[in-house]
């Protein structure tokens, strides 16, 4: 089956987020086209550069923005009935601004209510979340006064108060400090070990790469690639050969063994002489190879690392194309 | 309160109140949608009109009592203690001449015009529509918000208008108006008026603010319409707020020599007129708001 049928056939599904070739266009000008996307639990993260359609997939998924074309379906849940769609689902935007004059309390307190809890299990999950932020010394305070940090903060707390189980985040680790970002790094592990479908955006390859199950890569308003980032790494190994780290006693050795294959294309030795960087059309061959080797000849590994088998190399990959939008995915 | 989870669905991974909710019974949520609705009450009124940006509207409301305190200080104000004529007179002309057609509706444009425009501008409106509320019961909410505080504003406005009209004459004479004669009819008269200026031009704002970016211009334009509207042949009139709202006026006021004169709507009619044109404008607002998006202007 194809991947538009498939997703077409998990339309229905109720345990996953899907896009049914939506489009989106603000006017003549494109917000994300053609997406076809089928998102289980953990953690997704939506890489792209600015303007590259991560909040309008986004505000597409909660129901803010309608699709000019097709359908969004979150956990079998249209996006236009708000009513249902919000007891399963929070989302913490990119927008840095809150309804005027509250403090952190009052805002996750009053949208509890709004949500029609009564006051005092509004009172006891307002709480909660501000402690799983770390944010409950700063209730009192007016949200105006927060740094940056601590907005970001409040906005996760607003997101989680109500336990949902999908949790959208735009760009939610922007302004925090290192500390900070370890913790809410951490956070969104704990959610997503506990089942929550967790969809983080980041301009910011290497975050998104340390904290994402999968990741939906965007440019230009299109999915440029989306799945596992080393599935999807393999599937490029013809135009771009994966490139291999390894450090070891021998390195002249293994570069000799390695030129008799046919999938090695280059191989360098590093400057102290402590290994070679090389680049290959088909990884697993090699990883073979080198087992070989250290039966056969008795190298010494210290280590073996994919050089680029990383978001931020594979998105590089895919933009720099020149097959443009196509994408593997 | 949450139903119970379709098939699929994961755990939550927050842990759950001690105390689940219980199933929603069969039929309409009505008891939730009282609690959403007075939620978003409180809250409106928390962050819209009792902060500093409220004050522009306490002005505009003392204004009128403003006008009457001044006229009180001037030697000879009142040319004849014993005559409440004056006073009736004096109350006809600052209702319809400045409460109604420049306080009540400058005063609806800036509550209910940014009802909704207001939140778009401070980049808020989302925080709304993120929560498992009806949009239609949003807007009412928004709309019931506008309601209580033009009410309480206005409706104050005009009482101590009334009072301050009637103050410098003389006492036993006003009590004998108050209590034996037409003065009580008079206040609920001009209450009523001030309700449903409130609940008209309010729901016309309301509205206005989902089609205008800003409510200015076609409130200026409407503004322009009803103060002309004496000129107006009859047909034109019935088109008009300010036309329904002053055949429910107490006492007749003069519109000088210039006014194209027609018959008065019946005071049921009128009251049956505007709500329903209420009725119309939140039913468009309610409608409008379900196909909303959020796009903010600089996004």
């Amino acid at each position: 089956m194809n991947r538009g049928a498939a997703v077409a056939g998990e339309n229905g599904r109720g345990d996953r987020i899907v896009f049914d070739d939506v489009s989106k266009f603000y006017g003549e000008v494109l917000g994300v086209n053609r997406v076809r996307l089928s998102l289980p639990p953990g953690i997704t993260g939506l890489v792209g550069p600015n303007g590259s359609g991560k909040t309008t997939l986004m505000n597409l998924m909660v129901g803010l923005l309608r699709p000019s074309r097709g359908t969004v379906r979150v956990l079998g849940m249209p996006t236009d009935r708000p009513e249902a769609l919000f007891r399963r689902v929070g989302y913490a935007t990119q927008y840095d601004a809150f309804p005027p004059g509250l403090t952190g309390y009052q805002l996750i307190e009053s949208l509890l209510r709004v949500h029609g809890h009564d006051p005092r299990q509004a009172a006891a999950w307002t709480w909660q979340a501000l402690e799983r932020v770390g944010m409950v010394e700063a209730a009192g305070r007016k949200v105006a006064a927060y740094s940056k940090g601590m907005r970001q903060r409040v906005k996760l707390a607003q997101a989680i108060a109500h336990h949902p189980s999908v949790l959208v985040l735009d760009e939610p680790l922007n302004g925090l400090d290192p500390m900070a970002r370890a913790e809410l790094i951490a956070l969104l592990r704990e959610l997503a070990a506990a089942g929550l479908y967790v969809v983080v955006s980041s301009h910011i390859l290497h975050e998104v790469d340390l904290i994402s199950d999968q990741v939906v890569m965007l440019n230009g308003g299109y999915v440029v690639a989306e799945g596992d980032i080393v599935e999807v790494r393999d599937e490029m190994d013809e135009q771009h050969p994966a490139q291999v780290l390894i450090r070891c006693d021998r390195p002249e050795l293994l570069a000799a063994r390695a030129f008799e294959q046919d999938h090695v294309v280059e191989a360098r030795m590093l400057a102290d002489h402590s290994g070679l960087l090389l680049r290959t059309r088909d990884a697993g061959s090699f990883y073979r190879m080198l087992n070989q080797v250290v039966i056969d000849q008795g190298l010494i590994v210290e280590s073996v690392a994919p050089a680029d088998a990383n978001v931020e190399a594979v998105y590089q990959y895919l933009i720099d194309a020149p097959s443009g939008n196509g994408g593997a995915s | 309160m949450s139903g119970p989870e379709p098939a699929g669905a994961v755990a939550t991974a927050l842990p759950l109140p001690p105390e689940a909710p219980p199933a929603p019974l069969p039929g309409l949520p009505w008891a939730l949608w009282r609690r959403q609705l007075a939620a978003v009450v409180r809250l409106e009124l928390r962050k819209s009109f009792l902060g500093r940006r409220a004050l522009g509207l306490y002005l505009l409301a003392l204004a009128p009592p403003a006008v009457l305190v001044l006229r009180a200080l001037l030697p000879r104000a009142v040319s004849d203690p014993g005559n409440l004529g004056e006073a009736t007179q004096l109350m006809a002309g600052l209702y319809q001449g400045f409460i109604l057609r420049v306080v009540i509706f400058l005063g609806c444009v800036a509550i209910f015009g940014n009802l909704i425009r207001r939140e778009v501008l401070d980049r808020s409106l989302h925080f709304y529509f993120l929560t498992p509320m009806r949009r239609e019961l949003l807007v009412l909410a928004k709309y019931l918000t506008g309601l209580v505080v033009s009410l309480a504003l206005f409706g104050a406005s005009t009482l101590i208008s009334f009072v301050l009209a009637y103050l410098p004459h003389d006492g036993r004479l006003r009590s004998a108006f108050l209590l034996h004669g037409p003065g009580l009819g008079h206040l609920g008269a001009y209450l009523l008026v001030t309700a449903l200026a409130c609940a008209g031009y309010g729901a016309v704002f309301l509205t206005l603010g989902f089609f205008f970016r800003s409510p200015a211009i076609p409130a200026l334009a409407l503004f322009g319409w009803e103060a002309i509207h004496f000129l107006l042949p009859p047909v034109l009139k019935q088109l008009s707020v300010i036309h329904y709202l002053q055949a429910l006026c107490p006492v007749p006021f003069s519109e000088g020599p210039f006014a194209l004169l027609s018959d008065a709507p019946s005071r049921w009619g009128s009251i049956c007129g505007l709500l329903a044109l209420t009725a119309v404008l939140l039913t468009i607002s309610t409608l409008r708001i379900r196909r909303m998006e959020v796009i903010y202007l600089d996004d």
